[in-house]
């Protein structure tokens, strides 16, 4: 007997963070069809950053677009505003920048992992990542004073330097944070009963990735090479010892171990950064109101991350577009969905790690 | 019936709600409940069900597509209830204040007990206001709390859906 029931997951659930509504047509157990309501968050910050706003309090406005990628999306705005001002940036910002940019990478992947593990049912290992994010969290506070809006980039720089000792503790915190994470790497691809939940589920093969034009962890757990730090020259990646992690699977599996290989790459970066800190100033000065247009893209733990400003001299900005990588992955989410069981989407959906409050600004 | 209220003190549970904020005090709300801080040395579990709640943790300003979604859960939640609203722009609007599709605060629409300050939150500030919650939670009766504003139609002035007239206040509904 072939009978349709509507499941309803959303817009208030025990393993979402924001919220979002996923409307689920199910065959007996199988989802067949999905709906998907994204825009609870939405709160017209694109129009307040051209009316409400001056241009200079911006970067702190595009930050609390979303608070676990903050910092890219006001290093975007920054770089783009000082493209505009034509600002020449010595190579100590540049580095002090990738630095907490790769420091939130490493939170943020730390985060997704541990919310697949809690939504898969083991709940013991979302305590123990959730245990060894902690000193992530203390190595961000130490560097620029808080623990997740830190308001670090300034236009024209940082708003703190490093001091020495901070730069000892980064190397020796990220020294502990590695065998951890190798034990988690272990765990993730041979404990048996997580390969249940993960192996084979959720899966979107390399063409499907290309067709709907996914991006970030999702797209390299499925093949495509795709990356904004290895196509884009606004950041010095390449001489940090950047690596693109491409996994073949596509699978809830494949995501978690690019996640992992990712935050063991950017653990290195961030040693490289601190151990061959350039000399000079933190913070320069800057002069005139932006003109023009410039665009920027970032790589966010989520993708790539689109700012495109425009400003015609006055302290206004004309428009601030933001295209955020989760906006770009939904027509990929829903199209995963179908086929699969009921039982594992919470699963499916917290390896996607999405950012509601990035799509709907 | 009093001594029930010593089982509610030792073993409260939470609703989490996130009416449009940022991520950032959520996360840290999920930090809170993690080994370090460990929030659940108090009895505390997080629930996803409103009927089981005795604590709703709210974050973020209301935006428009979630006020309907936050009275509703509010309702749902059997006396006695706190509502603990966490970071600042729960509380005031924040950095939202004024921005077209947001209301500048949950107090608008269901009354708090506990406001939480920070951008985001820190986990410390989060504990420290659920201990608050607890003490009140300690001297609420049974006596029924209802939000300030409930929903009535939509209401058309012209072609434009009109958002001033559609939430009003109890008792001025007809």
């Amino acid at each position: 007997m072939k009978k349709v029931i509507n499941i309803p997951l959303g817009s208030q659930h025990i393993s979402l963070l924001e919220p979002v509504r996923f409307q689920f047509k199910t065959h007996n157990e199988k989802i067949v069809e999905v709906g998907a309501d994204v825009g609870f968050v939405h709160r017209g910050i694109e129009r307040a950053c051209v009316t409400q706003f001056e241009w200079k309090k911006l970067p702190y406005v595009v930050a609390r677009v979303c608070g676990l990628c903050a910092i890219t999306h006001s290093l975007s705005f920054t770089l783009a505003v000082e493209k505009m001002l034509e600002f020449e940036s010595t190579r100590r910002i540049d580095y002090l920048r990738m630095l907490m940019v790769e420091l939130d990478r490493i939170h943020s992947h730390m985060l997704c992992l541990s919310h697949t593990a809690e939504n898969a049912g083991f709940e013991a290992m979302f305590m123990e990542v959730m245990a060894a994010r902690e000193p992530v969290m203390d190595l961000q506070e130490a560097i620029s004073g808080n623990r997740v809006q830190f308001d670090y980039i300034a236009i024209g720089g940082v708003h703190r330097d490093i001091s020495p000792e901070t730069a000892k503790e980064v190397v020796a915190t990220l020294d502990a944070l590695k065998p951890k994470i190798e034990r988690l790497l272990e765990e993730f691809s041979k404990n048996w009963s997580l390969s249940l939940k993960y192996r084979g589920v959720g899966m979107l093969t390399y063409e499907e990735a290309c067709i709907y034009n996914t991006l970030g962890p999702l797209a390299r757990a499925a093949g495509l090479r795709t990356d904004v730090r290895l196509e884009s020259s606004d950041l010095p990646y390449e001489e940090v010892g950047f690596e693109v992690v491409l996994e073949k699977g596509g699978d809830i599996h494949a995501r978690n171990m690019v996640r992992l290989y990712e935050i063991l790459n950017s653990i290195e970066m961030c040693k490289n950064i601190v151990q061959n800190l350039p000399e000079g100033e933190h913070l320069l000065k800057i002069k005139g109101k932006p003109k023009g247009e410039a665009i920027v893209r970032l790589e966010a733990p989520r993708g790539e991350l689109m700012y495109l400003v425009r400003g015609s001299g006055k302290n206004f900005l004309d428009r601030v577009r933001i295209k955020t990588p989760t906006f770009s992955g939904i027509p990929a989410m829903v199209e995963i969905f179908k086929g699969s069981e009921y039982a594992d989407a919470p699963a499916i959906l917290a390896s996607f790690d999405p950012c509601m409050s990035c799509t709907a600004k | 019936m009093k001594w029930l209220a010593q089982f509610r003190k030792k073993s409260p549970w939470i609703l989490h709600y996130n009416a449009g904020s940022c991520n950032g005090c959520d996360i840290e709300i999920l930090a809170a409940l993690s080994p370090r801080f460990d929030l659940e040395r108090f009895g505390i579990v997080n629930t996803g069900n409103p009927k089981q709640t005795d604590i709703f943790l709210v974050t973020g300003p209301v935006t428009f597509h979630s006020r309907e979604r936050l009275v509703e859960l509010y309702s749902q939640i059997p006396e006695p209830k706190v509502v603990v609203a966490v970071g600042a722009c729960t509380s005031t609007g924040g950095v939202f204040r004024g921005m077209y599709n947001v209301e500048d605060g949950i107090d608008r629409y269901i009354p708090v007990d506990v406001y939480v300050p920070g951008c985001a939150a820190s986990p410390q500030l989060i504990i420290d206001g659920i201990v608050q919650a607890l003490s009140i939670l300690e001297k609420k009766n049974k006596a029924i709390e209802k939000p300030f504003r409930l929903f009535g139609g939509i209401k058309r002035i012209g072609k434009k859906i009109s958002r001033l007239t559609m939430a009003k206040r109890i008792g001025e509904e007809k």
